[in-house]
């Protein structure tokens, strides 16, 4: 049987080489369906990566009331740490505010920052960062300092991080709907271009039905066909995403704005492919398979 | 070896293709099927490929009962058959030798048996020098010879042959039926469906006569008969 399952390898092969005008249409289309695929999943990888260290980067600032004493200061900071949700907290005192401020910016431009000379314009802006475990916990570690008394005002910035888990639902949604309907049409194709060749083979298959092929025999060149088609179809955008990885990511990046400063921990081409590439060859591999058999399933009674 | 007993086959509108249809052929044996077209004689070789099932009946080739055989076997009870068709039916776009091999392919043959069993069928049927040959470079006689090296590669203990000379001269017709009479010299038995009378009567084999679905003479070392 292995005998005949070489045979069969390489008549699945003469078959793509055979009709090639439909297997190039249904490589192509594979390749742009795993392209696309392999795409948007380099972009959620970097999304989730930059959500990731928003997360961890952005705190919570805790203002105080006016000429309110540094020992209360000090009761509210032990307050705040008593919540299960705060892992770390720390006080920056008015001077240290405006040093940082001015050091952000007017570094270019030390003269602005000497015209307010002892007059410190942050005097009232001591206050705590706080830092939570996790970002959706955020709401309730405000509402919980917000209670504590001595406290004017809680700022907390995760509106970054729900635009970009926003960001990140919205390319999910993109480039499923996308992806889907790419997957479709090759499967539609890859099944078209199998079907050629069941029909350009009828003849044969009726003669080595009579000679005794069994039924898995006669079946396999076209299932070879199909998975062939749909592992070289996701090889080829996955080999070209690859090399180009690095200036496509960096410029859709850069096309959509990202932050400069969250650019520095995104995850490596290394790191993206050994996930997308088992997924990628599963992926067509499978497309390949399903489009064939359901050709098999239809157009080949054996 | 052949058994058929009482066997029917009706297509779902009109008269019975085969009629209560009884037949024993022997191991080794030559026959001639003849009868006029619409006769039964394709049925019965359908009937015998296990392309069709008997409506009625038992068929039984090869210790195979075809009535209730599964469709997993099938296969493999025909690797017992070999068939010679009326139209050549080789694969146009394959040489002579490739032609020939595809019949051990398609069973599993190992390459190196391959290459030992089909110059043999090819010098049995006198074409060795032409393995490389395309079938449209063939004459009709050459191409149908091609089919039967592929019907008898495999070495099969049956050969069906359905009107192996319809499309042949005379001269080429017997030397076609020279070959079978060879085929089966070596062990093979060999049923041959023909309406060639003048062949039929040249060779003086057993001869089973068709008529309407129904076997109405079967005669030794017979003729062809119109009655």
């Amino acid at each position: 049987m292995i005998n005949g399952f070489f045979y069969n390898i390489r008549q699945g092969l003469k078959n793509i080489w055979r009709n090639r005008m439909f297997s190039i249409a249904s490589i192509s289309t594979m390749a742009a369906c795993i392209f696309i695929f392999g795409v948007f999943f380099s972009l959620l990888m970097n999304v989730n990566s930059m959500v990731r260290t928003l997360e961890e980067e952005v705190g919570i600032t805790v203002l105080f009331d006016e000429g309110i004493s540094e020992e209360r200061i000090q009761k509210i900071g032990e307050t705040i740490k008593d919540n299960e949700h705060v892992i770390d907290i720390k006080y920056t005192s008015a001077e240290e505010a405006w040093e940082k401020f001015k050091k952000e910016y007017f570094a270019d431009h030390p003269e602005y920052a000497d015209s307010f000379s002892e007059d410190n314009p942050l005097a009232n802006s001591a206050s705590f960062t706080v830092h939570v475990d996790q970002v959706e916990n955020q709401a309730t570690v405000v509402t919980y300092i917000e209670r504590i008394k001595g406290v004017r005002q809680v700022n907390h910035s995760d509106q970054a991080v729900k635009t970009l888990m926003n960001f990140n639902s919205l390319l999910t949604v993109i480039s499923m709907v996308i992806v889907i309907i790419l997957l479709v049409i090759a499967i539609f194709l890859i099944s078209n271009t199998v079907s050629v060749g069941i029909n350009v083979r009828r003849q044969e298959i009726k003669i080595m039905k009579l000679i005794g092929a069994t039924d898995s025999f006669v079946r396999e060149p076209f299932v070879v066909e199909g998975a062939v088609i749909g592992l070289v179809g996701a090889l080829i955008p996955l080999l070209i995403l690859f090399f180009a990885y690095d200036k496509l990511i960096g410029m859709l990046l850069n096309h959509f704005g990202v932050l400069n400063n969250l650019a520095s921990s995104l995850p490596t081409v290394y790191q993206i492919f050994a996930v997308l590439l088992p997924i990628g060859l599963v992926l067509g591999l499978g497309i390949g398979l399903i489009g064939s058999a359901l050709t098999i399933r239809r157009h080949l009674k054996v | 070896m052949i058994d058929l007993d009482r066997v029917s086959k009706s297509y779902e509108r009109g008269q019975p293709a085969v009629r209560d249809v009884s037949l024993h052929v022997n191991k080794g044996e030559f026959v001639f099927v003849v009868g006029a077209s619409g006769s039964g004689k394709s049925t019965l070789i359908k009937l015998l490929l296990r392309e069709l099932e008997p409506t009625k009946g038992i068929v039984t080739v090869n210790g195979y009962v075809l009535n209730t055989m599964k469709r997993k076997t099938v296969p493999y009870y025909r690797r017992g058959i070999g068939v010679v068709f009326q139209d050549f039916q080789l694969l146009p776009d394959r040489t002579v030798y490739e032609n020939v091999a595809f019949a051990q392919h398609v069973v599993g043959t190992s390459g190196r048996l391959i290459k030992k069993n089909v110059p043999e069928a090819l010098r049995l049927v006198g074409l060795a020098g032409k393995y490389r040959s395309l079938p449209r470079q063939l004459s009709g006689g050459e191409q149908q010879r091609v089919v039967i090296a592929r019907a008898i590669v495999n070495r099969p203990s049956i050969l069906l042959a359905d009107e192996p000379t319809g499309n042949l001269d005379p001269k080429n017709s017997y030397e076609i039926m020279k070959l079978f009479e060879e085929i089966n010299n070596r062990g093979t038995t060999v049923l041959v469906v023909t309406h060639n009378r003048e062949l039929v009567n040249q060779f003086q084999k057993r001869v089973i006569t068709m008529r309407s679905g129904v076997i109405v003479h079967d005669e030794e070392e017979g003729g062809y008969t119109d009655d």
